[in-house]
């Protein structure tokens, strides 16, 4: 299985209802970001003039560099599909899910180091002040293909608020399904220049519309060396961190970060 | 990047994420894996509170909240909706950071300082009622009910509308939907086919769609969006008029790069070839017009090859645009626009409009214009009184006519403006402003000043510090659409060839009002009381209002609650036009006042050399200038660019992103800057902006600055001759780069 979303350039009319429906489902703080709209031309180009829209969200990668960067300790985990059918594999804060093919993030192991997001080549993470502690800047965060709304049985944030159904979510590994018609019909993802990542997040559209759009973001790898570099320096850091989270401190210091934000709503 | 976000503001963001912090950890069920306590928990498990409609616009989505711990997370259609489902917008999501916006206004205020520059002082609500009470009652004592004019906006405005309209009775009210926005389209149609248009056109079910100006995908409003690109995915050609390429032009089959203001040539053209061509529908005209020999007589001198030079447009276009519409009628939307108070010459160009649906025999039919057949549900209000034509603006006393003859319902903005200033025919002296900010809504903003500065006794009403609040004595906070009772919104559903059903829901708060903001009929009611009216009160509560309506179609609130807000009944078939039905192609009621009786081009000045036209529409995250200080919609677009045409452009040496200020051609500066977006798609001698940005009121501290005022830019007025409604797209810029003025010229 391998959830996937298809972005129909056809039907979107870059209203922008899906980025703030995900802020507002999942808390995401002015200015970050889970998911974006970015106005495309208009310009000509030799289909003629063109404006499209850039409707970018994590792709969940089949390869997804930002996992491969983390530098947090792996640790033992065992998914479970919905067939019950189990697999254990060693993941560091954040990993493609086995079973359906997600990117998924552990806030509580999550060192707030920003390497996922310097690695990401869609700029699709960032690191969230909000849930800064004392050893951290932040925690990783991103957009999950809202899987514990999809757990629950419901379309994600911004495929439910989606005006013109402009956003289909679904398995891209069954043949049958909505989003394995559209790649049929020639839905693309923005793949990297050079490199097969394989993007999950799939664009369809019109000749002109979509050679805007891959001309204009389709992404260069990131500079691994300086990912590397952050990765590094963050896993000097772990010890600390690691002590903090054993006696029970990360909570002691998020009470304290709701106190702080309480009084100072008193305030206002 | 033009983001300022206060430390308070983000503060108050983040606590959200930090006070829903939950003690242990969620284990999915599905997966087995854990989820870190550190992880937002997603508001689909908080309760949901039904009946919410929505008025971050006036298109009013039927809504649900979901509550945690007492405070609503988010917005969401509401599931049980045949109008926009589970589907809102930007706006509509980002309805949670109006309602708890810091900056709203929250207790009743009195200026101790001057108008324009207050110093505001927080008072009890006896004192604030008092003395709006009394002031306005000293008005009407020494200069009558004439003394006291009304800027209304928005559903909470309505109650008190009629209230100084019916029972204190002055004729000077001056709502900006109508004159600064649709009035002109809706009494253009009425002189035509009898009926205000709408936005009233078949669209999934449409083979063409014609607009003039529409620029659908900018312009947001969920159920007519819905039906624009079910439409399209139907196979319906676009056909769209507009000197920039819109975001509907972008999706277009034809895109008509017209010189603006020429409109109504373009129409007369198109019309005049397709009656030359026996390419209209003559069962139609015979049965279902009148005055078509006058109207073809008006128009016939408009060949392919004049309205081209007129327009600045391929002559050929032209009549492959007719030629697309004749093939295709009459299932053809020929769609009336919405906000047309543009040239100076409007009411022509909406005549056009709905004759061109006529002679194509689009009304009633599959994919034109088509009123769906909504219930019945009656209002409840102030009794209507007759007050007379004696201190009504827009009567020629001496003539014995009126002076805007099909002006929309109030009276047009500038004759309550001049008169206000220049105390004749007679003082106004009161000015009560609910829910507008005429600062940025109407052209002629020191116009605007002026008539404050006339007045004995000035009072806003509102939920935000707009501009215009900066100028009144007494400032009054109300409960904003998600706190409060009051509208009733009905329709059927959204695609007229499904399943006939209509619908019916009242506005219910999903959360209760904060702070001391007081809704409109506890206002108006104790205004009434200090004024003297208090036995012609109609309704003591907004409840009380809400369930009379209900009454008469036999619901109530109660009733809608126990239906999740939403009662949906059978429908009825809207198709097929009514015997009766009658287009005016002449309408000799029109040439008896003095106007054309046929649609009539008249043209509007051109660009001054060095100048480019100003050009502003709407961006699909905001409404008018109303959501500029939400945080959400601010950080999605947090100014204004101005559209420049590239060759124009590289011709004085701009790029995208300089930035730049303003000044009009009458040398008014804008406040602020913006920045430069630079575009093939839009004609050399103009340029365009969004609407709504660039707040002058410091209290609007997100919106405040952001971006340009493009309302600041328009001093020259235009009024359209039949309506008295203002143009606003006759005013002309120049560029300023590193303080050097920059000629525009193509």
């Amino acid at each position: 299985m391998q959830y996937g979303m298809i972005i129909d350039l056809e039907r979107c009319v870059g209203c922008h209802a899906c980025t703030i429906a995900c802020r507002a489902e999942w808390e995401v703080p002015v200015p970050y970001q889970r998911n974006w709209v970015k106005r495309l031309g208009p310009t000509m180009t030799d289909d003629g003039m063109a404006s499209t829209y850039y409707p970018g969200l994590c792709n969940h990668c089949d390869k997804p560099p930002c996992v491969a960067e983390c530098p947090a300790d792996p640790v033992e985990m065992t998914f479970t599909a919905k067939n019950s059918k189990t697999k254990t594999m060693n993941v560091a804060a954040t990993w493609k899910d086995p079973f359906d093919g997600s990117v998924q993030i552990d806030k509580d192991r999550c060192l707030g180091c920003g390497a996922c997001a310097d690695a990401c080549p869609y700029g699709a993470r960032y690191v969230n002040p909000a849930l800064a502690d004392d050893d951290s800047a932040g925690k990783a965060d991103k957009c999950t293909y809202c899987k514990p709304r999809v757990e629950a049985g419901l379309d994600p944030a911004c495929v439910q608020t989606c005006i013109t159904g402009a956003r289909i979510f679904g398995d891209l590994s069954d043949p049958n399904s909505a989003v394995s018609q559209y790649v049929k019909k020639g839905a693309k993802g923005l793949e990297v220049k050079g490199g097969h990542i394989g993007p999950n997040s799939r664009y369809y559209g019109n000749k002109k519309d979509m050679g805007l759009l891959f001309a204009d973001y389709t992404p260069e790898l990131a500079d691994m060396a300086s990912v590397k570099r952050r990765a590094m320096m963050a896993s000097m850091v772990k010890p600390a961190m690691k002590k903090a989270k054993d006696i029970g401190i990360l909570g002691l210091a998020g009470a304290m970060l709701v106190k702080g934000f309480s009084e100072n709503e008193d305030n206002k | 990047m033009a983001f300022n976000l206060t430390r308070r503001k983000f503060l108050q963001t983040a606590s959200l994420a930090a006070a829903s912090v939950p003690l242990a950890k969620v284990v999915s069920a599905s997966t087995g894996i854990s989820r870190s306590a550190l992880e937002a928990k997603g508001t689909f498990g908080d309760k949901t509170v039904t009946g919410g409609i929505c008025e971050m616009c006036f298109w009013r989505c039927q809504l649900v909240g979901k509550v945690r711990d007492g405070r609503l997370m988010k917005l969401e259609g509401n599931p049980k909706s045949i109008d926009n489902g589970t589907a809102i917008c930007a706006r509509g999501n980002a309805g949670v950071q109006l309602l708890y916006d810091v900056d709203r206004l929250k207790y009743p205020m009195k200026n101790v300082g001057k108008r324009g520059e207050p110093k505001w002082k927080r008072i009890s609500w006896k004192e604030a009622l008092d003395e709006c009470g009394s002031k306005l009652k000293k008005t009407v004592d020494q200069y009558g009910a004439q003394g006291i004019c009304v800027f209304p906006h928005g559903s909470s405005a309505k109650y008190p509308m009629h209230y100084f309209e019916r029972a204190v009775g002055t004729h000077n009210v001056s709502e900006a939907s109508f004159f600064q926005c649709r009035g002109i389209r809706d009494t253009a149609y009425v002189a035509t086919i009898g009926k205000a248009p709408g936005e009233k056109i078949d669209m999934p079910n449409t083979k063409v769609l014609f607009f003039i100006g529409d620029h659908l995908g900018e312009n947001i409003h969920v159920s007519h969006i819905k039906q624009y690109i079910q439409g399209l995915q139907n196979g319906a050609k676009l056909i769209v008029a507009d000197p920039r390429f819109s975001a509907s032009a972008a999706k277009a089959d034809i895109w008509v790069q017209i010189k603006p203001g020429t409109d109504t040539a373009y129409m007369l053209a198109i019309m005049n070839y397709l009656v030359k061509n026996n390419k209209y529908d003559k069962a139609f005209v015979e049965d279902h017009t009148e005055g078509f020999d006058e109207f073809f007589a008006a128009i016939k001198e408009w060949t392919l090859e004049k309205a081209a030079k007129e327009c600045d447009i391929p002559a050929e276009q032209i009549k492959e645009v007719a030629e697309m519409l004749a093939a295709n009628a009459p299932h053809v939307g020929i769609h009336p626009g919405r906000h047309v108070s543009w040239h100076g010459n409007d009411f022509q160009r909406q005549r056009a409009l709905a004759c061109l649906t006529g002679i194509l025999g689009a009304y009633y039919v599959k994919g034109g214009w088509v009123p769906a057949k909504g219930p019945k549900v009656g209002g409840v209000s102030w009794a209507k009184e007759d007050h007379g034509q004696e201190f009504d603006l827009n009567q020629d006393h001496q003539k014995d006519e009126k002076i805007y003859p099909f002006k929309p319902p109030g009276t047009p903005t500038e004759l309550i403006r001049d008169c206000a200033i220049s105390g004749k025919p007679y003082p106004i002296k009161s000015c009560v402003v609910w829910g507008q900010n005429p600062l940025q809504t109407i052209p002629g903003q020191q116009k605007m000043k002026d008539l404050f500065n006339a007045m004995d006794f000035v009072m806003c009403v509102d939920v935000m510090p707009t501009d215009v609040t900066a100028w009144a004595d007494i400032l009054l906070p109300e409960p904003s659409y998600l706190e409060r009772f009051d509208f009733i919104k009905t329709g059927t559903q959204w695609d007229l060839s499904k399943e006939h059903q209509q619908y019916i829901s009242a506005r219910m708060p999903l959360v209760p009002p904060m702070f001391e903001r007081k809704d409109q009929i506890y206002i108006t009611n104790e205004i009434a009381k200090r004024m003297g009216h208090e036995a012609k009160i109609p309704v003591q509560t907004i409840e009380e209002l809400v369930d009379k309506s209900l009454a008469t179609a036999n619901l109530s609130i109660e009733k809608l609650k126990a239906e999740d807000g939403i009662h949906i009944q059978p429908g009825k078939d809207p198709y097929g036009v009514p015997e009766d039905f009658t287009v005016m192609l002449f309408n000799e009621e029109i040439e008896d006042t003095g106007h054309p009786g046929a649609p009539t081009y008249i043209a509007v000045p051109d660009t001054p050399e060095g100048y480019a036209r100003l050009l502003y529409g709407r961006a699909p995250v905001h409404t008018f200038n109303r959501s500029q200080n939400n945080v959400w919609l601010h950080n999605a677009m947090p100014d204004n660019p101005v559209w420049v045409n590239d060759k124009v452009a590289a011709k004085i040496g701009l790029v995208d992103g300089d930035t730049v200020g303003f000044v009009n051609s009458e040398g008014v500066e804008s406040r602020t800057t913006t920045t430069v977006k630079v575009t093939a798609g839009i004609r050399k001698d103009c340029v365009y902006m969004y609407h709504g940005y660039g707040s002058a009121n410091p209290l609007m501290t997100i919106g405040v600055g952001a971006g340009v005022d493009d309302q600041s830019l328009i001093t020259k007025l235009a009024i359209d001759p039949e309506t008295g409604c203002s143009g606003m797209r006759n005013n002309f810029v120049k560029l300023i780069k590193d303080g050097k003025v920059l000629d525009l010229s193509a």
